[in-house]
């Protein structure tokens, strides 16, 4: 239910997968087989106004950033399915 | 809500407990049973004086398994508190409530756990939901673990890190909290830290678990063990063996948005809004003041949370935490002496209840590190917490 304005009613809406990096956290330990560490998770917040946990792939820890504009790409799992992954801004907002 | 009502009413006749450890080699069921019994001995009654019990909606021991193991003949009234051990402290909100409400007279609190033993530590990596885990069909489940953010330090090291970056906290500030909670635990017998002496030097050249907000030693110890308390009106406590220690007020504050560990969608995570709601309820509501607070015991499952809920239960500014402690407040002679067991990173996690069994020996005076003459404790895990006071 939408807390807001209680309505039931769901759809599917395209956001531009852009936003920034509200905060960040590099997981050393504990490893699970599945990851390859360290693993960088953010929480971006989206231009739209939602925060999306994620993960950011092609930055070294030393230069991660709260406030960094970051685009997201989608990456295939192990079931067939598909998550949503972010990489540093290349296209000017 | 009047939280006057609870004002004094009840009190903590007695506590017990099993030693602390990392195997403790029998279930949680029988941890219970052993803290439990304990408990209820010291208080001078017996199994059958009980009439109600409250616990964690994560505790593993189920209540006709502890009432057909203890022998107590007759339980009306049981309850159990949400939110991980964010809601360890509601068990005195809880009982003090049921007890007022006259519908129990004498409630036994527990939290038996083995956090490092069991089928699962508590700070390993977790890929699915556990039954009793109490994050199944939170964003902890479905959207962090997908993520790697496996752990309660990595859920946690989200807030931690914009902690730091909005107000220069560094990883020493964490660490010189760090090495006064284990200073405390040094010379506590029950503690991992007992006779392990740490200094800020080797809390930095302790391993990352989370980058930059959490070394190795900013976390808790994974323990096995078990706590109880019996909690009876005041009136009766004053009969009973124990000098009472009362609830002088309670509360467990839940907010829009929020989650367990993994709390990450409040609009601000530099500030921890359940300890600041806690607080309006504790000393607005609750009409105590917090000028009265001798010492506190505040959950620490990692140390940023500790200076977090410092400055969200308003012992110093926003931001200024960091000196605070390092000002030396925790101390036994500072403004607040906090958590001098040793806290849940120096001594071991029981889920939090181990700070409320410490507040109370304090104001009974019987603590290890004892203080000096301490006559109000502050007790609180993020958005749960109670003051207990003796005359």
């Amino acid at each position: 239910m939408c807390p807001y304005c209680r309505s039931l009613a769901v759809e599917l809406a395209e956001l531009s997968g852009r936003g920034v990096v509200y905060s960040y956290a590099v997981v050393h330990h504990p490893q699970h087989p599945a990851f390859e560490y360290p693993v960088v998770v953010v929480l971006v917040d989206l231009d739209e106004g939602v925060r999306l946990l994620s993960n950011l792939t092609d930055v070294a820890t030393r230069d991660l950033r709260i406030g960094m504009p970051v685009e997201v790409h989608f990456v295939p799992t192990a079931g067939g399915m598909a998550v949503p992954q972010f990489h540093q801004a290349t296209t000017p907002a | 809500m009047n939280g006057q009502a609870l004002r004094g009413a009840t009190a903590i006749a007695g506590v017990g407990c099993t030693e602390f450890s990392r195997r403790a080699g029998r279930t949680e069921l029988q941890l219970a049973c052993e803290a439990i019994t304990a408990a209820v001995t010291d208080a001078g009654l017996t199994a059958a004086d009980i009439d109600g019990l409250v616990s964690y909606t994560v505790d593993p021991v189920e209540e006709t398994e502890l009432v057909r193991s203890v022998g107590f003949q007759e339980i009306n009234w049981s309850s159990r508190v949400p939110y991980g051990g964010g809601g360890s402290m509601g068990v005195l909100a809880h009982a003090a409530a049921a007890i007022v409400a006259g519908i129990a007279d004498v409630v036994v609190g527990y939290r038996a756990i083995r956090a490092r033993s069991g089928a699962t530590r508590f700070g390993g990596a977790k890929v699915a939901p556990s039954p009793s885990s109490g994050h199944s069909g939170t964003t902890a489940m479905q959207w962090a673990m997908p993520m790697g953010a496996l752990t309660p330090a990595s859920w946690m090291g989200l807030n931690a890190t914009r902690y730091m970056h909005e107000f220069g906290v560094t990883s020493e500030d964490f660490g010189r909290a760090v090495v006064q909670l284990r200073a405390y635990a040094e010379t506590n017998p029950a503690a991992w830290g007992y006779q392990r002496p740490m200094t800020l030097e080797d809390h930095q050249l302790s391993r990352w678990i989370v980058e930059p907000c959490i070394h190795l030693f900013d976390c808790c110890q994974e323990t096995d063990g078990a706590v109880a308390l019996v909690i009876t009106s005041a009136e009766r406590a004053a009969d009973l063996r124990q000098v009472p220690v009362r609830i002088d007020a309670a509360s467990a504050a839940g907010l829009f948005d929020q989650e367990i560990a993994s709390d990450h969608y409040r609009a601000d995570l530099s500030v921890m809004d359940g300890s600041v709601a806690l607080a309006e309820q504790l000393f607005g509501r609750g009409g105590v003041s917090r000028a009265d607070i001798d010492a506190a015991m505040i959950y620490d499952a990692f140390s940023p949370i500790l200076l977090m809920q410092l400055e969200a239960l308003g012992f110093c500014g926003r931001g200024e935490a960091k000196d605070f402690v390092a000002d030396g407040n925790l101390a036994p002679l500072g403004a607040l002496p906090c958590n001098t067991n040793g806290g849940l990173i120096g001594e071991g996690y029981i889920h939090g209840l181990n700070l409320v069994l410490e507040a109370v020996r304090q104001l009974r005076g019987d603590a290890v590190n004892q203080l000096d003459d301490p006559r109000t404790i502050l007790v609180t895990a993020s958005r749960t917490g109670a003051v207990l006071a003796r005359d």
